[in-house]
């Protein structure tokens, strides 16, 4: 009589082997288990948006993350790399799903993400819950503020770092400049960088005329700029990110004012330059986390590789996949470990050089303390090459001063 | 509060309320001719927007741009009806609803397909280029020619509709369909050709619209919403109630900025609403 099968396509004996075998493996010390999990990969997520109209936004920071793994040939200490990709559609809730889908069928440890600060700060709570390290791609001060945590860093310069620059280099660049205007996007980044607007004003004696706020994926400025070309501003300042912003610098060019100058610390990209007309970039003071033209050997070479494989400028988004991804490994080689644990020891008041320049990380709040770029929009006779849109006027790294920060600590491992 | 800043948004609310009641034109045109709301209005806006960009781009005529997106748009508006509306008039108004869905869909991807995710600028010609002195305001020349030009094409379309032959049978169509088609009116050649003029004044206004929003693939989602709003405060079947709705629209708009700018937006909702509420027909409705 033969062996009865099991509905599986293994015969009893094979499941009492396999039993046995798994109830061995629970039962082996759990240093020895820790020593064969050092030998496996190191499994590294980017969970951003994929698909839609906005899709090319993770695509970017996918492609900087794949270049800093590709640096090391997929390898570290040792181990293979793994890059798992998952689309997070742009939406809080499903970013959060991804990353635990991630965390718990590819072993993912250490993951960076989209640049919409409202996804990334639904992804804490989980990678706190899971112990797992994330660098986060977002500007919202809470990442590092409120709702800091052991395990997410944040890898865009702080919102009042940002301001002080740009405010510092219109101090400089227009002496006469003294009263300003500001129109600011109705969410979270928005009012932190009016916040941090309004902190830098009074320490620079600058005169806020007025303000205005406007819901997010407005298309209509000419109401907001009529009203603020009245108030008669030296400086329009405008609070705002992406094609809002673009939107608001189209229709100002419409108005033909000359004698205000319009200032965006933290509004477009090299990527987003592009869709407006040399007339438009024409004068423009912008504030950058990462400009393709920053120079430094680390940028060189990453832009080099960039340029070859893509055949235009990196900008944020691939720069912060390249970044966290490239930090990330440091810090792994420094810990001689790739436990998150230890690669968070080593990670907090790590000093090194950067894509940016001189960059730490500060040990109390996880914050990256890096340089924050001002650019200067190009005259269309002044441009060497099709994506020659800016220049690189000034440079900061002031940090956010600690009675402004609203982190309570931590927490623990 | 200063009454320059007053009249300066009065005047910005009339310009952008132009090119709303222009886009809604189109809409209500639709509406009342085959008694469908057309959900791909905002696509055919954004068509006539891209079009419009890539003429003036190749050939620096801003004019023929502003043709070509008529033109385009007229004739894919043409096309859906003949093609797809058309055929389901006869059947529930969930199928047309969901036809008009996916039209929206699809041209938005063709969209993509055709001229990618990131979006694009164009300056406005040299000579509307720059602010005209008003004495209380610098105003920009733009802004002023937005009010002018749709104002103009409102007028020619009030003419083709009132004083031409084309436009009773429009306007037959409109209030006896049956009586129409009884007196020997081709009436699906009237609702193909209806639904292109819609379909291309949406164009018409995505083009004018370029120099001051650029061009998007999400341009006509942004723009769809309004367009209904002014169709729905001007009155549903009311061709003419668009004009002094999407008037209303831009005014309120502007003006809630000096007390309110974060709720600018928002109020052009809130007037649809004060509106349906004195007059559940809208403004210029039938009950």
């Amino acid at each position: 009589m033969g062996t009865k099968r099991w509905s599986g396509g293994c015969d009893r004996r094979d499941f009492l082997k396999v039993g046995a075998g798994a109830a061995l493996s629970l039962a082996v010390p759990l240093p020895i288990r820790s020593a064969q999990a050092q030998t496996g990969t190191v499994a590294f997520g980017v969970v951003t948006q994929n698909t839609g109209t906005y899709a090319y936004a993770g695509e970017l920071v996918v492609r900087g993350a794949t270049i800093a793994l590709e640096e090391r040939n997929f390898e570290i200490l040792g181990r293979k790399i793994k890059l798992v990709v998952r689309d997070d559609e742009g939406k809080p809730a499903v970013g959060a799903r991804r990353v635990s889908e991630i965390i718990a069928s590819e072993n993912v440890k250490f993951f960076t993400g989209n640049y919409s600060s409202t996804v990334g700060l639904a992804e804490v709570e989980v990678a706190s819950k899971e112990k797992v390290l994330q660098y986060a791609a977002g500007g919202a001060e809470d990442f590092t503020g409120a709702r800091c945590s052991r395990y997410t860093f944040m890898w865009s310069a702080h919102a009042y770092t940002a301001m002080r620059t740009v405010l510092d280099y219109v101090a400089k660049e227009l002496p006469n400049a003294k009263k300003f205007y500001t129109i600011t996007a109705d969410y979270a980044f928005g009012h932190a960088i009016l916040k941090y607007t309004r902190v830098v004003a009074q320490e620079k004696g600058f005169q806020l005329l007025g303000n205005d706020n406007h819901p997010l994926g407005e298309r209509q400025f000419t109401q907001y700029l009529t009203k603020a070309i009245a108030a008669k501003p030296d400086i329009l300042l405008l609070l705002t990110g992406g094609a809002d912003a673009e939107t608001a610098i189209r229709q100002f060019h419409t108005f033909g004012v000359k004698a205000t100058r319009v200032v965006a610390p933290w509004a477009i990209e090299v990527d987003e330059m592009k869709e407006l007309t040399p007339e438009m970039r024409n004068g423009l003071i912008l504030g950058e986390n990462y400009y393709h033209e920053i120079n430094t050997p680390v940028n060189k070479a990453f832009v080099e590789r960039y340029l070859k494989k893509h055949n235009f400028p990196p900008a944020y988004a691939a720069a912060s996949g390249y970044d966290t991804f490239r930090t990330i490994l440091i810090a792994m080689e420094r810990a001689k470990s790739v436990e998150v644990p230890d690669v968070i020891r080593t990670m907090e008041g790590m000093r090194w050089d950067g894509l940016l320049g001189e960059t730490t990380i500060d040990a109390a709040t996880h914050q990256t303390l890096r340089p924050y770029f001002v650019v200067k929009g190009k005259a269309p006779e002044q441009m060497k090459s099709p994506t020659d849109y800016a220049e690189i006027v000034s440079t900061g790294s002031t940090p956010q001063p600690k009675q402004h920060n609203e982190c309570k600590g931590l927490g623990p491992f | 509060m200063s009454l320059n800043l007053v009249c300066m948004q009065l005047l910005n609310g009339i310009a952008v309320g132009m090119l709303y009641a222009l886009m809604a034109f189109g809409l209500s045109i639709i509406k009342g001719l085959l008694n469908i709301p057309n959900f791909a209005h905002g696509a055919f806006y954004a068509v006539g927007a891209f079009v419009c960009f890539s003429a003036y781009e190749r050939t620096g005529s801003f004019w023929l741009g502003l043709l070509c997106g008529f033109v385009v748009s007229a004739i894919v508006g043409m096309a859906i009806e003949k093609f797809g509306v058309g055929k389901l008039l006869a059947s529930a108004y969930l199928f047309q609803l969901l036809l008009l869905f996916g039209v929206a869909l699809m041209l938005e991807q063709v969209i993509i397909l055709v001229w990618g995710t990131t979006g694009n600028s164009k300056s406005p010609p040299e000579f509307l280029q720059g602010a005209v002195d008003l004495g209380i305001t610098l105003y920009p020349r733009y802004l002023l020619f937005i009010t002018a030009a749709s104002a103009a094409i409102i007028t020619a379309v009030w003419f083709l509709i009132e004083k031409t032959k084309f436009g009773a049978y429009i306007r037959a169509g409109i209030d006896k369909k049956e009586m129409t088609q009884a007196l020997g009116i081709d009436i699906d050649a009237l609702f193909t050709l209806g639904f292109g003029l819609g379909a291309g004044l949406a164009g018409l206004a995505g083009g004018l619209a370029v120099p001051l929003v650029g061009v998007t693939a999400t341009m006509g989602t942004d723009m769809l919403s309004i367009a209904f709003v002014v169709v729905v405060i001007g009155g549903l079947g009311s061709i003419y109630g668009a004009i002094p709705a999407g008037l209303i629209a831009g005014i309120v708009q502007s003006l809630v900025t000096i007390w309110a700018a974060e709720l600018s937006t928002v109020m052009i909702y809130v007037a649809m609403l004060a509106v349906l509420t004195w007059r559940p027909q809208g403004l210029l409705g039938e009950r």
